[in-house]
């Protein structure tokens, strides 16, 4: 059989460390603004504080980590290069940040002009991540649905960007287009064709490889994501027909669709060839538990509507869906990803491998499983929030300081990577 | 002689540390057989630049053995 090659080196370490160092700060202005506004903040998905969170996470801390790691996950894990990594990065990375700011901005103060302003940014910043990417993941000679459902996650982000356009210029401009059908859809295709599909097309890789675990089933991994696209395509066509009534119906196949995922996830986890319970096991448990919970949550509301007619209740799913599915996911791929990047740069070096610290060398334990602690009570205290509002100010001050411990650990990561490169260079240099 | 390390029950990137421990240690005529669940291209791309070769066999248990050793150059 011919061997699989990759033609080039991963990217320099600072390509994907610099989306990791800057995600977690978004978490950390999100949980400061529902502490700083608190009350009944999250009593409707329609505040604008509502939209400015979920677009903190959303392309903040979430698209951050997660283009971030897609620099280094292809060239790892599916042996593909992302030509020119650097160069794209300093192009990409600026652009998000400030488009993720001025969206932010323009629903926090209502404030037309910024809104428009961020639309360019994110088209040309998510557009050529996009066809960079896209074009690593054609080019590589290695074959697997992690690579296809990568492929699905990447047009589910593009018609994202694209649909959060339209919306966000139709509220600058007050075009006349149906508003709440749109963003329903939008919110499909963020949540699930793109965010729910990447967590899967990684999971696929790194949840056997990482919690030594049993492979995911071969006719899942072939299904669920041309699947998942299937349901979210559905879902739009319906919303766009304004059929209401058989577009929550099709809500209910999205949420058996999740709760698969959820739930093979998680008898993997069960059934694991050997036991390890770090920091990523438990964030992705936390995450499928969270997931699970979302699936049942949205299917019930769609069977009872009555239940959905209390604003909190999307409020609700909004809460497991963001800090609990994915900032938990988000949080388990970066205690792996950073210690594996100064592993392997360190490798790189030309020291004996003796010399080069052991990934567990990378953030301490400790610190790691102390921060998932705190995640889990601002979890808990999120939940409670949506409809207890007098939780709202310690919900958000809990999870704004779980943030900056994540993004604390990344920075200590990161010195270590520097500390023991110098060391291995010094020690190089004296024989 | 061949040296056999099954990476299968470790955690990474333990089966790419006894791997390149491994190599350092590889003599003429002998290879390594190293069993995986996954393809490791970081580890390939070391072995490329530092002048082995090596086959890869998927088996049908999901098992990869990938088989290395010095290329004849
Ligand atoms: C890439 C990932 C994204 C995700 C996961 C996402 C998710 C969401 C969600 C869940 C909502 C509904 C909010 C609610 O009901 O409170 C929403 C609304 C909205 N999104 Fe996004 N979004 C993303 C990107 C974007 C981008 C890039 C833009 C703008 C360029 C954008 C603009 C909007 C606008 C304007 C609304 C509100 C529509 C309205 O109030 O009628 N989104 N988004």
């Amino acid at each position: 059989m011919h061997p699989n090659l990759s033609f080039e080196q991963a990217p320099p370490i600072s390509v994907p460390y610099r989306f990791l160092l800057a995600a977690p700060w978004f978490g950390v202005l999100a949980g400061i603004l529902l502490a700083w506004v608190g009350g009944d903040v999250l009593g409707s998905r329609w505040t604008p504080e509502a939209l400015a969170l979920v677009h903190l996470i959303a392309v903040g801390f979430m698209l951050q980590a997660m283009s971030g790691a897609m620099f280094q996950f292809i060239p790892v894990a599916v042996g593909g290069n992302v030509s020119r990594p650097l160069l794209v990065a300093n192009v990409v990375q600026p652009l998000l940040l400030v488009a993720a700011l001025l969206l932010v901005a323009g629903f926090l103060f209502g404030a037309p002009a910024l809104l428009s302003a961020a639309v360019p940014l994110f088209l040309v910043g998510v557009g050529v991540f996009a066809v960079v990417v896209l074009l690593a993941l054609w080019r590589t000679p290695a074959t697997g649905m992690t690579i296809w459902t990568m492929r699905l996650a990447l047009a589910g982000l593009v018609v994202t960007v694209l649909l959060g356009s339209l919306l966000a210029e139709a509220l600058a401009r007050g075009l006349a287009l149906p508003l709440i059908p749109l963003t329903n859809i939008h919110l499909a295709w963020g949540l699930g064709a793109w965010a729910l599909m990447l967590v899967a097309a990684v999971s696929y890789f790194v949840v056997p490889m990482f919690q030594l675990t049993h492979p995911y089933p071969l006719w899942f991994a072939r299904g669920f994501g041309p699947f998942l696209m299937l349901l979210v395509l559905i879902w739009s066509g319906l919303w766009l027909r304004e059929d209401t009534s058989l577009a929550q119906a099709s809500g209910v196949l999205l949420a058996t669709a999740c709760a698969a995922f959820g739930g093979i996830t998680l008898w993997l986890q069960y059934t694991r060839r050997r036991k390890i319970d770090d920091a990523t096991s438990l964030n992705f448990r936390v995450a499928m538990i969270a997931l699970l919970v979302f699936a049942v949550s949205a299917a019930l509301m769609a069977v009872q509507p009555q239940w959905a007619e209390d604003p909190r209740a999307t409020v609700w799913l909004g809460m497991l869906a963001f800090p609990g599915v994915f900032v938990s996911t988000i949080s388990g791929m970066t205690y792996k990803i950073t210690p594996f990047l100064n592993w392997l740069h360190l490798q790189r070096l030309g020291a004996p491998i003796a010399a080069v610290p052991n990934m567990k060398k990378m953030i301490p334990a400790e610190a790691m499983t102390g921060q998932f602690r705190l995640h889990v009570l601002a979890l808990g205290l999120l939940l409670a929030a949506v409809w207890l509002p007098a939780l709202t100010r310690p919900a958000g001050l809990a999870f704004a300081v779980s943030c900056a411990w994540l993004g604390v650990n990344v920075i200590r990561a990161l010195q270590n990577y520097r500390r023991f490169r110098d060391q291995i260079r010094a020690s190089v240099l004296h024989h | 002689m061949t040296i056999v390390i099954d990476g299968r029950e470790l955690q990474p990137p333990e089966p790419m540390e006894r791997t390149l421990a491994a190599l350092d240690k590889l003599g003429e005529g002998e290879d390594i057989l190293l069993q995986l669940y996954c393809q490791p291209h970081p580890l390939f791309n070391i072995l490329r630049n530092n002048g082995y070769t090596w086959t890869d066999n998927l088996l049908a248990d999901g098992t990869r053995e990938i088989r290395i050793r010095k290329s004849q150059a």
